[in-house]
């Protein structure tokens, strides 16, 4: 018996089906077992193939999955990357970006069963990126790349699966966000001229990590006309300070992703990318009279009692409580826009890099497999 | 609160209406399917201080039937 039939002997691991592809589908639309695309069936040979980079026991879960608390298990999240039409190589960073979600900080349950509409976002950098052709570029936020859609897919998958997220009664999301079927992207680390995020985080540039951050779709700011770095920040400012994001009332980290023809103007005179965080901080504030009296009253004045217990309508309200609150990449094609991406509020992002079973961070994927 | 009810003290759940299929699932999944659960109207948020009372003498009651049945 191999280690996966072994892990299979419960007979509520699996179960026997016609190979009938239209049968099967109907069978886990019936089930709720999808996301309501066709899934690839999650055959026992196609489980344990993409099994092959995975350089963690099978069977100890990466981490609980809420609200189900489902043990997010290699060989579940396995199953879940062959529905989502995954190759092999992508289920280390799904197994990585369930890990850093289930870390307390990002407060997974919340993302999950809230009524906002928010979706774990998976940022990659680093060379796995590139090996494993994410797409930091054109469109990247959108489709038409297998590796950015299936993680994101595959990630959704579990969550639902493993951890419950069924509409209605795990993910009680008043709206939800097509960002819930796939969100995973890569920086555009080489038309950054910054460091990229997992750097400004304390990693090696040599290594590979997901960021993991609760997050809503991205909303664009459109700037062709600013030529200063204070110009395009100013309207990135203007576009971020608005009333209505749970980033404002809560402790958010959102994201500023710019395109690298704003993030090149911005960083023209010299800004650093603390300094643009800086700037952007100062600028991205709204006045408290801006808000209905009842949120002023019961929500604002309650929140931050000391800064704005009896302060006036004209006291100034932060979107983030500090610069570095702000996550600020690299991403895009050609083209002057920033993708300003409000999260969940009650969420911090997380950080995992990828590493080989002796600790040591893993420069390629290929070292995983068989590792 | 399912630890709470598993210690053997009266524990109830308050919850609105609109969630009570994500409230009985919790718990189960926390081992309590039986979990008492107090259902006040939907929604909670937003609403003047005398509606407020309203879902507060609601839940009063269910609370106090509770009370009366324990333990079970």
């Amino acid at each position: 018996m191999n280690e996966l039939a072994f892990l299979m002997r419960d007979p509520k691991a699996s179960f026997e089906a016609e190979d009938d592809y239209e049968k099967l589908n109907d069978l886990f639309f019936e089930r709720g077992w999808s996301d309501g695309l066709p899934v690839i069936p999650p055959s026992i040979g196609r489980v344990e193939k993409m099994l092959a980079y995975c350089n963690r026991p099978w069977d100890k879960p990466v981490g609980l999955i809420p609200p189900r608390w489902g043990e997010a298990t290699p060989w579940r999240l396995a199953a879940n990357a062959v529905m989502a039409g995954c190759q092999p190589r992508h289920l280390p960073l799904i197994m990585l970006a369930i890990e850093a979600m289930c870390e307390e900080a990002f407060n997974l349950y919340g993302i999950q069963a809230t009524t906002h509409l928010c979706a774990p976002l998976i940022i990659v950098n680093g060379p796995v990126a590139r090996e494993l052709e994410i797409n930091c570029a054109h469109n990247a936020f959108g489709p038409g790349w297998r590796s950015n859609a299936t993680i994101g897919r595959a990630v959704r998958l579990a969550l639902v699966n493993i951890g419950g997220a069924v509409p209605g009664s795990g993910d009680m999301a008043t709206f939800g966000s097509p960002a819930k079927f796939s969100y995973c992207v890569a920086e555009n680390e080489e038309a950054s001229p910054w460091e990229p995020l997992h750097v400004e985080r304390g990693f090696p540039g040599n290594t590979s990590t997901v960021t993991v951050v609760g997050a809503e779709a991205p909303h664009n700011v459109n700037d062709h006309e600013s030529a200063t770095p204070d110009g395009v920040l100013k309207m990135i400012a203007g576009t971020v300070a608005t009333t209505g994001t749970n980033d404002i009332a809560y402790s958010g980290e959102p994201v500023i992703a710019l395109s690298p023809e704003h993030a090149a103007t911005v960083a023209a005179r010299g800004y650093s990318k603390a300094d643009a965080k800086r700037h952007l901080w100062e600028q991205a504030w709204i006045p408290l009279g801006r808000f209905s009296e009842e949120n002023i009253e019961r929500r604002m004045r309650v929140k931050f009692p000391e800064r704005l217990g009896n302060a006036g309508p004209d006291t100034p309200v932060p979107v983030v409580q500090r610069p570095e609150d702000f996550i600020v990449i690299v991403v895009g094609g050609a083209g002057k826009h920033t993708a300003f991406i409000p999260t969940f509020g009650a969420t911090r992002s997380v950080t995992r890099a990828l590493r080989r079973r002796d600790g040591n961070y893993a420069l390629s994927v290929e070292e995983l497999r068989g590792d | 609160m399912a630890e709470l009810s598993r210690r053997g003290l009266a524990t109830a759940v308050v919850c609105s209406d609109a969630f009570l299929s994500l409230a009985r699932n919790q718990a189960g999944v926390f081992g309590i399917p039986e979990m008492p659960l107090i259902v006040i109207p939907h929604p909670l948020g937003g609403i003047p201080m005398t509606e407020v009372k309203a879902r507060a003498e609601r839940a009063l009651s269910q609370l106090l039937d509770q009370l009366r049945e324990f333990p079970r």
